[in-house]
Parts: C-alpha cells; structure tokens; sequence
C-alpha cells in the first residue's frame, strides 16, 4: 500500500538548466556525484566520500543534527534501471561512505525487478509514479528489524522513488520509521536556485497518482 | 630526430583520464596506455561516436550529421578508427575542424585497417591516438573487444550510430552502462524490428538519441577542466 507521505532531508540544491556560476559549479558538482568521480588528493577520495565528510562537517549546524545515528539502517535506492554484475550505483557509493561517517549502517536490500523511464530524461508525463516504482522494485534480502531506516538518493526531484521504495519497505518493517535522505534536491526553475548547500528538512506528499515535495 | 617510440607517452589510466578511477572503473582499465597526439584534447568533454563496419546510407548520413551537431557544441569525438561508422566520425570531425580522439586495437605503429594510415598519422599528429597495446604486441581478435570496454571508460558518453547483432560495438555499449555513463542508440536503429539488443540495452539504461536533438546528451557532461578538491 502507498504511504502518502514521507519525511526526507537533503543537504545541497542544483537546477538542471542553471543561469549563473553557483548554478553551473552545483550542475558540475551533481554530475561529479553522478560519476562517482575521484579527487587527485593524496590519498585520492571520491565523490561519495567527499560528499560525507563535508556533510559530517557541518551537519550540526544544520536542521539534519539528529537525522542519521548508530542504530539506523541505510538503504540506498534502485537505480531506474536493470543493473548488470559489478555496475557503478552510486547511492551505494553515498550510503557505504554515509555509514563509514558512523550515519548507519549500510543494507543495499532493495531491488529494481523491472525497469521504469529515468525522471531527470522524461516528459512530465512520461516520469514513472510513486506506484510504477513500488511495483517494480523488490526486497532481496531482509535485515533485523532496525529502529529507524533511512533510504539514501543521490537526487530527488518530485519524490517518487523514495515514496516507492518507503512504502514497500513500511509493508516489511511495520512500524520501524522510514524517511528518506537524498544529498541533492532539484530546483526546476532556474531563478528559484539561491545556493548550492542549503540543508533541509521537507516532506514528500503523494495526492493520487502525483508526488509534491516541499521544499 | 626522434624515433616513432620515441614520441610515444606511457601513462597510468589515471594519468590519462586527469583523476583517480573509482573501483567500477578499475576492474577492466588498462593499467598503463601509450598516447601519440596532443594530450590537452582529453580536458574537453569526450563523446564517442561508434558503429558497424558496414554501414547503410541511413548510417552514414547519421553519423556525419551526429558528428556536425556534436562538433558545434565543442565537443571531442572518440572512435576506434576501424572501417565504417568509425572511419567516417574520424574524418567528419577533422573535416569540419573538430578534435578526435582514436582509440587502437592495435599497437600505435599497426596500422589496421591498412586504408587508415594516413588517417591514424593525422590523428597521431594533430589530434589523439591511444592504445594500451604496447608496440611489440601482436593483433589479436580479442584485443578489439578489449579496446572497445577502454573506449567507454575514456569516453564521458557513447553513441552507438548503427550495429548488428553480433558488432564488437556492443562491448562498449554494455561497458558504458556498466560505468554508469551515459549510452545512447540513434533513433533510427529501434525501427529495426529484427534487432534483439537495443530493447535489452534500453531496459539497461540506455536511451534513445535523436540526431537532431542532442541536448539530452550534454546535460550529463561535464564542464571542460579537471574536478578539483572539491568543498561545499
């Protein structure tokens, strides 16, 4: 059954068709993260890294002080696709590197079964629905019942694969909360995108078939 | 006067590339590649260009026009200098004063196909020309599937223009997905009933180029320049 409503944080905000520097360095920067691409430091880090230890630095400045801990169970989100052998999935690379910060524990339990058309390439009306993507994904191994369980995006836009993926988990872990963590939202309207860090605590609503996420 | 090897340059991947690889990228990267050209190109977005040996007219006229679109927008075109799609993706971008990159089943000093020697002296000479086949490697069938999986992992996105079933082309396509880059098919290719890959690739991840339209393409590529120690 669809939840119609879920609790999400995020870290960072970037706009796909950006108007100024910050916009275009966030655009960069999001790309990076999509690459998992590394950093020539010494010893070399990658994005996923990266990404965790500046949250981890300044998380308790932010409202997310209290989103993560020790007893939460990280699960990163399918990728829209099938997944060959060995496949790049970076919200694993975001939720291992997430766990090695002390955010969690990573468990990479959910599954996509089927295909569904990738939000950030489709018409409005082409993007797959809360419920296309709960009925293509599927849980492929279970974990002890944790206390609390974080799904781990690399970018959310409407929220629909995190209200997806939250809803089949709620059926397996029946009052274990669930919310949902991506490290960037997506401003569509270039000239509402301020900055790139802008730390967050939101909610995604489902009315019907549609999914609204505020902020 | 130097000797052919000695105006040869002997990189890590990572050299190559400007950054380390991540692990995904690691398991079939060469360790070591031997690079004949003007090694700056490699700061520009890279887009390969790639296909059969022997293309219809259809694919032809695709590729030249893809290549023109893509040229436009600034982009560098890698191929792998064999006959057909790739030959003709080479000689666009040069014609039209664009930056190509070629990627060798061969050792630098082989010329295969043997049509293509002037063509991979241009390219070694005013362009880039990389092989991770060092010179005394014999050819070998298998060195051009090998090849193709390099292709993906040098390239920020790949276009497969036109491929049977049985196209070594296919190797990069399933590579690119593997990387997590971006993997295009031309439009024209899914009107071919008779093909069984496309559809497998596109459950896969891949998505649907139409050569008039390529601005899907660049959103996924990056700026020119290298990504630094980044902080936010």
């Amino acid at each position: 059954m669809l939840l119609s409503e879920l609790k999400f944080g995020s870290y960072l905000t970037y706009t796909p068709r950006p108007n100024s520097d910050e916009g275009k360095y966030a655009k960069n920067y999001v790309n990076s993260i999509k690459m998992e691409i590394g950093i020539p430091t010494d010893p070399p880090l990658f994005m996923s890294d990266r990404v965790a230890k500046n949250i981890k630095a300044g998380i308790d400045e932010t409202p997310l002080k209290d989103f993560f801990g020790r007893d939460v169970a990280l699960v990163p989100v399918p990728k829209s696709s099938l997944m060959q052998l060995n496949s790049l999935w970076v919200p694993l690379k975001l939720a291992t590197a997430f766990s090695k910060e002390g955010f969690g524990t990573c468990y990479p339990c959910l599954e996509r079964k089927n295909p569904v058309n990738k939000a950030s390439y489709s018409k409005p009306e082409n993007r797959p629905k809360a419920i296309d993507h709960y009925k293509s994904i599927k849980l492929k191994m279970t974990l002890q019942k944790p206390k609390k369980i974080i799904l781990i995006d690399d970018v959310v836009t409407r929220g629909s694969t995190l209200l997806g993926c939250a809803s089949l988990l709620q059926e397996s872990f029946p009052g274990t909360p669930i919310i949902g963590f991506a490290v960037v939202r997506t401003i569509s309207d270039p000239d509402n995108f301020k900055k790139m860090v802008e730390p967050c605590i939101g909610k995604i609503t489902r009315n019907g078939d549609d999914t609204f996420r505020v902020p | 006067m130097k000797s052919f090897s000695e105006t040869i340059v002997k990189l890590t991947s990572d050299e190559l590339i400007g950054h380390p690889l991540n692990d995904v990228e690691k398991k079939f990267a060469p360790q070591y590649v031997f690079i004949k050209g003007n090694r700056e190109i490699m700061s520009f977005p890279r887009v390969s260009v790639i296909g059969t040996r022997k293309p219809s007219r259809q694919g032809v006229t695709d590729t030249i026009i893809l290549t023109k679109q893509l040229l436009k927008k600034n982009i560098v075109i890698v191929s792998g200098l064999a006959r057909g799609i790739d030959s003709i993706a080479h000689k666009t971008t040069i014609r039209f004063g664009g930056k190509t990159i070629a990627v060798l089943g061969t050792p630098l000093n082989v010329f295969y196909p043997p049509e293509n020697e002037f063509l991979q002296n241009e390219i070694m000479k005013n362009h880039l020309a990389i092989s991770q086949f060092p010179l005394e490697t014999q050819t070998q069938r298998k060195n051009f599937p090998i090849r193709n999986r390099t292709m993906a992992l040098f390239s920020h996105a790949s276009i497969i223009v036109e491929a049977g079933e049985q196209s070594g082309t296919l190797h990069q396509g399933w590579e690119a997905l593997r990387l997590g880059r971006p993997l295009f098919i031309v439009d024209h290719i899914m009107q071919n009933g008779d093909l069984e890959w496309p559809s497998k690739f596109i459950r896969y991840g891949a998505r649907i180029l139409r050569i008039n339209d390529i601005e899907t393409l660049l959103d996924p590529l990056p700026t020119p320049g290298v990504i630094k120690d980044v902080t936010f």
